[in-house]
């Protein structure tokens, strides 16, 4: 009987000794958290995406309570719970960021895009952009997938060489612009789920050299801004678009249908 | 001294409790990604390891010994440092919210780490005293933390390099790992008695 008392004892002796001593610091040692840092927390999507230029929604959430501040505000999570936001601050009349995604400026297929050499190296875009020898053109996409890497929601993927950007899925936090060595991507304002017209080029050089490397590049050919109303300008020899104004629709799609090498697209 | 002195060199580099008892393994691969991470996870092991065996060592020869309760070793040692764990997680987030922010992910990962039980255990098996079991926690967690930021730097740098596909992520770690194992097996003629 001895054999089995002691032990026990002596074990849960030593556990309640240990609970104790947790009880008891855990009361001694508790950090107050602030209310408020957690009612934020718990508004925000908790993504931590970094697009507030926090490390985290945690981080953001602290600084905000901190500051008294909603800084950019959270571009993700859209302009109602960045009022809430600003509701549990006491700050009214905060603005907030309207719903954005990003389009990329190359979509040009394996087979569109020319490459005369082979590149062997590390393989992202960072390093590849230094020795540009995945594909003849300077300006294109190299479809080594740095964006996709940063990407917090999955929101791109690379088909056939060509970034796809998922509307549904892209929270506009604008990472990928900072990944692209060839700063291909543009955030875009979306609106009513109205389809996004994207000039899907960002070669500069002249008609001529465009065609040497890549059959679907803007060759500069200034159709689609003779359309009526056109809301299509020329820069760079390339055809760009004003995103922040509102543009009509059929002008738009006249436009598009005039594009000879197909490089306006429309995505919806 | 000289005992001291040599259980520390020991510990440390030729019965190192990574590479020779591959000990703490799991967070020898995981965590040695990056060495800041590395860093941290290395001084928080230290840390939790020269503390559990010095208390283990309290526990063990005041109170199991004079029970004769030699078989609840295993039983108590977890329970000293699990609660350790949590005790100096407190302590930190109280009194150093800069560290707690830098250790804090760590500090319940060292909770199942084998490599603290592994010296709490060695420390009795090996009827250690208590300024031994002190020295001999202490180098056992400096050693782990020299064997984890060489491995972290080794994948730091193995991130620029272009590795064959079959070679790719867990397989490469775990041959670099065997390696440094190997390395370390030179150090064992280091002290000849």
């Amino acid at each position: 009987m001895k054999e089995i008392i002691i032990p026990t004892i002596v074990l849960g002796l030593a556990g309640l000794a240990f609970s104790i001593l947790l009880a008891l610091l855990s009361k001694k040692l508790k950090v107050e958290e602030n209310p408020q840092v957690r009612k934020i927390l718990e508004l925000l999507p908790g993504l931590n995406c970094g697009a507030c230029g926090f490390s985290g929604c945690r981080a953001y959430a602290e600084a905000a309570t901190k500051e008294r501040s909603t800084f950019s505000g959270c571009l993700p999570a859209g302009e109602e719970v960045n009022k809430k936001i600003a509701e549990a601050l006491d700050l009214t009349g905060c603005v907030s960021s309207s719903a954005k995604v990003v389009i990329c400026h190359c979509s040009a297929k394996s087979k569109e895009k020319k490459a005369s050499s082979k590149y062997i190296g590390p393989n992202d875009c960072r390093s590849a952009n230094i020795s540009s020898g995945v594909i003849d053109c300077a300006y294109g996409c190299l479809a080594l997938g740095d964006c996709i890497n940063v990407c917090p929601t999955n929101a791109l993927e690379l088909k056939d060489q060509a970034i796809q950007v998922d509307f549904k899925k892209c929270i506009g936090c604008g990472k990928c612009l900072k990944a692209c060595p060839r700063n291909l991507f543009e955030l875009v304002p979306i609106k009513n789920n109205l389809p996004v017209y994207n000039i899907a080029c960002a070669n500069k050089e002249t008609a001529l050299a465009v065609k040497k490397v890549c059959s679907k590049g803007c060759t500069g050919c200034t159709l689609c801004t003779r359309v009526e109303n056109s809301p299509y300008q020329m820069k760079d020899n390339l055809s760009t678009l004003d995103y922040n104004k509102p543009n009509d629709p059929t002008s738009l799609e006249q436009g598009r249908s005039k594009c000879p090498t197909k490089c306006i697209i429309k995505i919806s | 001294m000289k005992d001291l002195i040599l259980i520390f060199i020991s510990t440390l580099l030729i019965n190192n409790l990574v590479l020779s008892y591959f000990l703490g393994i799991c967070p020898f691969l995981g965590v040695s990604g990056k060495i800041e991470s590395a860093f941290g996870m290395g001084m928080a092991v230290t840390f939790v390891m020269t503390l559990a065996t010095s208390i283990s060592w309290l526990i063990y020869n005041l109170i199991l010994v004079k029970f004769g309760l030699f078989y609840l070793e295993y039983v108590v040692f977890i329970l000293v440092i699990a609660s350790l764990v949590q005790i100096v997680e407190m302590f930190i987030r109280k009194y150093s919210s800069s560290l707690y922010q830098s250790l804090g992910i760590y500090l319940p990962l060292i909770t199942t780490n084998c490599a603290i039980l592994g010296s709490a255990l060695f420390m009795v098996t090996r009827n250690y005293k208590f300024l031994e079991a002190v020295v001999f926690g202490f180098s056992g967690g400096l050693g782990f933390s020299l064997v984890l930021l060489i491995m972290a730097g080794i994948r730091e740098e193995l991130q620029y390099v272009n590795v064959p596909k079959v070679f790719r992520g867990a397989s490469l770690t775990l041959i670099t790992a065997s390696l440094l194992a190997l390395i370390f097996m030179g150090f064992s003629g280091l002290i000849s008695s």
